[in-house]
């Protein structure tokens, strides 16, 4: 076994996902197995410890960044069109029954 | 083969036919087939129609665009002002983005006549489109087969002439695959070909949008509308192509240099492996040189795509917590809860597996050994590509492992269904252009796909390179009869 | 104490771009809720971040002014923690990375402090909590922040101090940022241990979140260091924690943990390429910073002349600053200039804010000409005074108020007369003055100064008087 249930559930709490307890003994066994398969990059090939950029070694100069121009903001009714609006603000209640 | 957007273009605009006649052909068809097929998840008939009216005026004005009163689908991850964009997740029902994405805004421009927003397996995740929270698209070639994925929906709706062309999004093989399994021509194009704003994210370094089409022609066309440089996303480049691609296909092989590596034949099913052999053996008769090379690194592949795909998943899908849009949980007892059953109810399981393993690989005391090494792996995968175009002006190899798997077939669980994505995952890891043709069928009717790989920004060679052997290998599958009637 | 405070400050910074760090929206402070958004900085699926080149440049200028060494090559990073304010449920900031690294503030006392380094990063959104509810609004989602980081250097509460001071200073000087502590345009987070002297082990350290004004960073110091002491001295040990400074008990408590983990699991962010600045933009940026405050306070007093007393009153604020150099640049004198501004234009000004506005209505050069005619004696300090009170109230230059004529006007003879005429109105105080009572040769000043109207030498008036009257 590469992972443990309790592993498991310490990664879940950090994804902010739950599982009830079957599902947790089915995802167990099957994220071992994934781990596994993840594993076999250790297998081969030494990494150095070369610092990893983001997407590989494309890179922007200081002149083709943003220049600091306002654009207009959209209004407050399309910001909240997907849900729910308290006068303008995004909102819920702290708990519901 | 069915009529192509060029001849279709050119009965609009001669006004042989009208675009809302068009539109409402396909209308019918989709009407008549889809409740079967499940190509579409969001059907937008309305907005079509209004698209169609407005470009049969344009048409009549004269010197319309190719793509204008062309009905067409965008795959359900792609942002859609005012239009449903769920990625078929329940976490997303509802979801009316109020922007619209580049490569729509780019196509509305042209005049394209929106039909729907297609199937795909939730968040893009899936080689079967089955992860779908409203059930599998099924293959219109046989209906007891998957359409592949993720974007399942897309291919179908092609394949069944339920969209003249529709667009999918390729992560890890999400547009080829499925154009395999269906029959039809899927392009991937360079990673920052094509802007990816509007797409939402799975694995943002590796994520592009790309045509699904029947010929290649017509994914040179949808190419060269969707192509260029956004100042919305970064990572795009405003590549100068010279020319319109469609324009320059007609290019014969001679000469060029056809670069095979055994890496990507291994664990082949045989008839796909003598089919692309066959298609590799009409390339050389018509004076391409082969060339045998070798891609070391692509046995690792596999899982630094899986690694990187799913760590950037997981940052990417920390959003749907209830709050802004989308699915927000019934009862709960702090915002905590609220947030932690709201995606615990809201992704399906394949969604789950992979944050888990992305919050895995970028968790504190398993970075360096899991993420870190898979960049660093992605560094050397990127090189072997280098090195191996430096001899080579395209590559080919199998789309696919195997044709379409029956559908709810399980396999041995998830990982065997990640080791099918072999063929197509280096292509997004090196960031390089890959279209795929279909070059014949298995023994069960089943299509098989071809894949031909490029160097960054050489989509020109790759699409030439196909479409010699489109024209030149003939009707290598059967013509799918249905669908909309012209 | 028998201890040794080891402290060190984390300070976030508002900067004061027109546009947010990765969209257009505006960063202006307050609005109406949510109406200074967008897809980007609300987290909308789909969106992709574009870096806002200000922020880039304002991080290079505080890391030059902070004599730090300027990374060439950076990227941004993804801190991921899912919280309610925090739109995409992660922080686009910078780890391995940073704009700078490895500088220092020199405090008075000739101490460096070291700056471990300052990236930048975004801002999350506001939450209100309310009758069970929580409301979000994401106007301030995407400010650009930057976050200076000290190294553990400070040992004590006055250092801790003087060392945010002096950072706001300069900060605000360089012109990135307003750096209001009250309104959270700087919040200081601070890092302390104890170890008893000559241990070269740190402590257990604490960390105080959020503290919002430069007395509260030294009380809070003092409080934690007891705090700590205590537990000490009953031979316990210190909780690594974070903790929450309260001002009206001026005590510190441990906060409720927000977030349970902090796996923050970075990792560079896709969607933003990394960025290279080369060196000609660095000495760009170099050569566009002003003369950094305590340069200009050493030089007001070592080359100017200034009492340390006044320098210390006008370099502080940099329109100030400007406006008294402006003045000296016009031809008034350092000393005239600077006991007007200090003595007559701040006694207009009651807080601090006013005189970091300075916003008065005349120019440096119209103070000059006013300057100028004390420097020439033309006319008295006093007049002085008054006259420039009068030019800060209507905004008019001062020949509104001194007419040329005014000025000729007094010759030797007419003051001469004058004097002549002072003596014969004031026996009694002639008188005084013969028998030794000096002070009363004032009566006779204020005579003549009644008489022109304030504009007689006052120095030359003296020796005639004294003259006439046979001393």
């Amino acid at each position: 076994m590469k992972i443990s249930k309790t592993e498991v559930e310490k990664l879940a709490k950090l994804a902010k996902l739950s599982f009830s307890d079957e599902e947790l003994e089915r995802f167990t066994a099957e994220f071992d197995e994934i781990i596994a398969f993840a594993d076999t990059i250790n297998q081969s090939i030494e990494g150095g410890t070369e610092q990893i950029r983001s997407v590989g070694a494309r890179m922007v100069s200081f002149d083709d960044l943003r220049p600091d121009e306002v654009v207009p903001s959209l209004p407050n009714e399309k910001i909240l069109s997907n849900v729910e609006g308290y006068n303008g603000f995004f909102g819920l209640e702290r708990s519901k029954k | 083969m069915r009529t192509g957007i060029s001849e279709l273009a050119k009965r609009l605009q001669s006004r042989e036919i009208s675009a809302m006649e068009l539109t409402k052909a396909y209308i019918g068809a989709i009407e008549k087939l889809n409740p079967t097929i499940n190509a579409y998840v969001y059907l937008t008939f309305d907005t079509a129609m209004k698209a169609a009216e407005k470009a049969d005026q344009r048409l009549k004005e004269g010197g319309a665009p190719l793509l204008c009163g062309i009905p067409m689908a965008l795959k359900d991850n792609i942002c859609t002002d005012g239009l449903n964009t769920t990625c078929c997740s329940k976490i997303l029902k509802g979801f009316k983005p109020y922007y619209d994405a580049t490569v729509w805004e780019k196509l509305k421009a042209h005049g394209a006549v929106l039909l729907g927003k297609t199937n795909m397996d939730e968040f893009a995740m899936g080689s079967t489109s089955e992860t779908s929270c409203y059930g599998a698209p099924l293959n219109p070639r046989n209906t007891n087969y998957v359409t592949g994925g993720s974007s399942g929906g897309s291919a179908a709706a092609v394949c069944a002439n339920l969209a003249v062309y529709s667009l999918g999004s390729d992560t890890g093989g999400s547009i080829r695959q499925p154009a395999s399994f269906c029959g039809v021509v899927g392009l991937k194009p360079t990673y920052g070909a094509v802007s990816r704003y509007g797409l939402i994210a799975y694995g943002s370094s590796l994520d592009q949008i790309g045509p699904m089409t029947n010929s290649v022609k017509d994914a040179a066309i949808v190419f060269d509308a969707i192509k260029g440089g956004d100042r919305r996303d970064q990572t795009s480049v405003d590549y100068d192509y010279g020319s319109s691609l469609a324009e320059c296909l007609d290019r014969d092989v001679k000469g060029m240099r056809i670069g095979v590596a055994e890496e990507f034949f291994d664990g082949i099913n045989p008839e796909i492996k003598s089919k692309i052999e066959e298609a590799i053996k009409l390339f050389e008769r018509n004076g391409a040189v082969i060339e045998n090379i070798r891609l070391p690194a692509l046995k690792l592949a596999l899982p630094v795509y899986y690694i990187i795909a799913c760590a950037e998943a997981s940052s990417n899908l920390g959003r749907y917590d209830g709050i802004r849009y989308g699915y927000r949980t019934s009862s709960y007892t702090s915002i905590e809860d609220m947030i932690v059953k709201t995606r615990s109810e809201g992704f399906g399981d394949e969604v789950k597996r992979r944050i888990m393993l992305g919050t895995y690989v970028l968790s504190s005391g398993y970075y360096d050994a899991y993420y870190k090494k898979a960049c660093l792996i992605r560094e050397e995968i990127n090189r072997e590509f280098d090195a191996v175009f430096e001899k080579c002006d395209v590559l080919v190899a199998p789309t696919a492992p195997n044709t379409a798997f029956p559908l709810n077939y399980k396999g041995a669980g998830p990982v065997e269904m990640y080791l099918s994505d072999i063929c197509t995952v280096p292509v997004n890891i090196a960031g390089v252009p890959a279209i795929s043709v279909p070059c014949g069928e298995d023994s069960n009717g089943l299509p098989v796909g071809m894949q031909i790989i490029g160097k960054k920004f050489d989509e020109a060679t790759v699409l030439q390179a196909a479409h010699f052997y489109e024209q030149s290998a003939g009707e290598v599958i059967g013509v799918y009869e249905g669908g909309a009637r012209i | 104490m028998n201890y040794e405070i080891v402290c060190g400050i984390e300070t976030h910074i508002e900067l004061a771009t027109k546009t947010k760090i990765f969209c257009g929206c505006t960063t202006e402070f307050g609005g109406e809720p949510n109406t200074h958004c967008c897809p980007v900085c609300t987290g909308q699926p789909g969106s992709l971040p574009i870096l806002n080149q200000k922020v880039v440049e304002y991080a290079i200028k505080a890391g030059l002014a902070l004599n730090c060494k300027i990374n060439t090559k950076s990227h941004m990073d993804r801190k991921n923690y899912v919280y309610p304010d925090l739109p995409k449920a992660y922080q686009i900031s910078q780890y391995d990375e940073p704009l700078c690294e490895k500088g220092y503030i020199e405090l008075d006392s000739g101490k460096r402090i070291g700056i471990t380094r300052i990236h930048i990063e975004e801002d999350a959104g506001k939450l209100v909590h309310e009758n069970g509810y929580t409301y979000i609004d994401y106007n301030r989602s995407g400010v650009p922040l930057i976050e200076i980081v000290s190294e553990p250097d400070i040992s004590s509460a006055e250092e801790a101090r003087e060392y945010a001071e002096k950072l706001q200073l300069i900060m605000r000087y360089i012109g990135i940022s307003d750096c209001k502590m009250q309104e959270g345009s700087m919040r200081c987070d601070v890092n302390l241990s104890l170890r008893k002297p000559g241990d070269s082990r740190f402590g257990v350290r604490t960390e105080i979140k959020n503290i919002n004004s430069l007395s509260f960073i030294q009380k809070a110091v003092m409080a934690e260091a007891e705090r700590q002491a205590d537990i000490l001295d009953a031979g316990g040990t210190v909780v690594q924690q974070t903790m929450r400074y309260d001002e009206a008990t001026n005590s510190v408590s441990p906060m409720r943990d927000k977030e349970n983990s902090d796996d923050y699991r970075y990792f560079p962010d896709p969607d933003i390429l990394r960025f290279s600045i080369n060196d000609e933009k660095v000495e760009e940026i170099r050569a566009s910073l002003p003369e950094l405050p305590f340069d200009k306070l050493k030089r007001y007093v070592n080359v100017l002349g200034l009492p340390e007393a006044t320098a210390r009153q006008i370099f502080r604020y940099r329109k100030v600053a400007e406006f008294f150099e402006g003045a000296l640049a016009e031809g008034a004198s350092v000393k005239n200039a600077a006991n007007l501004i200090v003595g007559t234009i701040f006694s207009n000004m009651d807080t601090e804010e006013e005189k970091e506005l300075f916003d008065i209505r005349i120019s440096a050069a119209q103070f000059a000409a006013l300057v100028k005619l004390a420097d020439e004696k033309k006319i008295n300090i006093g007049v002085a005074q008054s006259t420039l009170q009068k030019m800060l109230e209507s905004g008019k230059p001062v020949e509104e108020f001194i007419k040329p004529e005014d000025l000729a006007g007094i010759s030797d003879e007419e003051l001469e007369s004058l004097c002549k005429e002072a003596i014969d109105a004031n026996p009694k105080a002639v008188a005084d003055v013969r028998s030794g009572k000096d002070k009363a040769i004032n009566v006779m000043f204020g005579y003549i100064m009644k008489k022109t109207g304030g504009k007689a030498d006052i120095r030359k008036a003296e020796v005639l008087l004294r003259k006439l009257i046979g001393q």
